[in-house]
């Protein structure tokens, strides 16, 4: 107990069970007091009118985010890979364009309808980059020529499964997902 | 366009099953249910701000999570607590005044009142409470709930509340003596 505890029968009209009125004499100046500190209750109310906007664009921002639901279907993702198969040169090269460097991509998705490619080097769009199924053991592949330099990709599984690369390192995407990574 | 009425449970299914863009509808509708709750225990409207865009991207990726779609938005609550408390743990050292400016600068009418300057002095004195003490005080002195729906709402005991909100009120008044 120290000096500034309320009574309990204060405590019991802050909580609302009792009014003023029903507090012995003594104790009215103390129901008092407490009843400006519940007074200075600020209960204006606070809008925010701009989360809609900010969550949806946070939801959406490339690379695009996708929900652990979407990520957890029984998608047998057996292994990916990335071969860097060699440099090659554009035969329309012009002075300062820059070198491209063939690469090609490979994931085993088994389950799946269609795969693609997205990242840095296509504005993460989805459809820029689709990977072709190659044979009947579910491997997809597709080789683009990129510029030198660091990449940051993932595939997409039918159009809405973003899955890291798992055979090359990551980088967490500052919203809780991994992007893989591609130096070139 | 798709009635306001349209119970939660649907857009949560429809979000569940690809539509994502159904997501901003439950965002729409309760931006604003927890605003003052947040505000109130962080102490500032742009940390609530933060805190509640994040806890939608949180409530986001986990939807398969919310067990009952219907309830989304005691889930949500939930979600947006948790990032209150993660708040206050990492801003335990921060010094309050600041924060506190922050809430009752949207008052103006009355900045040089008494009743401003109480107001605003109960605003740090909450903000010294432990994250516990204020959130009964703020659920139930400036959300309104009775102790039953906090006890509800927190899967916890009438009496436990009442217990953290009469050691609040203790420590409001002694950090409000000269203000009272």
């Amino acid at each position: 107990m120290s000096e500034y505890d309320f009574h309990p029968l204060v405590k019991q009209l802050l909580d609302g069970d009792i009014t003023i009125a029903d507090l012995p004499a003594e104790l009215r100046a103390e129901g008092e007091e407490a009843l400006r500190l519940l007074a200075a209750v600020d209960r204006s109310p606070v809008a925010l009118p701009a989360i809609p906007q900010r969550v949806m664009r946070a939801l959406t921002r490339p690379p695009q985010r996708f929900p652990r639901w979407l990520l957890a279907p029984a998608l047998a993702l057996a292994a990916a890979l990335v071969l860097w198969l060699g440099r090659s040169h554009g035969p329309m090269a012009t002075p300062g364009s820059e070198a491209a460097i063939t690469v090609h991509f490979v994931l085993s998705a088994p389950g799946a309808r269609a795969v693609s490619v997205a990242g840095t080097f296509n504005q993460w769009d989805p459809r820029a980059s689709p990977l072709v199924r190659a044979g009947a053991n579910g491997m997809w592949t597709a080789t683009l020529k990129l510029p030198a330099g660091q990449h940051q990709y993932a595939f997409v599984v039918d159009g809405v499964r973003w899955v890291p690369d798992p055979a090359a390192p990551a980088v967490d995407d500052g919203y809780g997902r991994r992007n893989s990574v591609l130096t070139l | 366009m798709r009635a306001e009425t349209e119970a939660d449970g649907d857009i949560v299914r429809a979000v569940l099953a690809g539509d994502r863009e159904r997501y901003a509808q439950l965002v729409e509708r309760y931006r604003d249910r927890y605003a003052r709750y947040a505000a109130r225990m962080l102490g500032s409207r742009d940390a609530a701000e933060d805190a509640v865009q994040d806890a939608f991207v949180r409530a986001y990726d986990q939807l398969a999570q919310c067990q009952d779609p219907n309830k989304f938005v005691g889930w949500f609550f939930l979600i947006l607590r948790n990032r209150c408390f993660a708040e206050q743990r990492r801003n335990r050292t921060k010094a309050p005044l600041e924060a506190a400016d922050g809430v009752a600068a949207v008052d103006t009418a009355d900045d040089r009142t008494e009743t401003a300057e109480r107001r605003r002095a109960l605003q740090l004195a909450l903000l010294d409470l432990t994250p516990d003490q204020r959130e009964v005080f703020v659920l139930k002195h400036v959300e309104g709930l009775s102790y039953g729906e906090i006890a509800e709402r927190l899967s916890t005991s009438v009496p436990s509340l009442k217990m953290r909100m009469h050691r609040a009120y203790d420590k409001l008044r002694e950090q409000l003596r000269d203000h009272t």
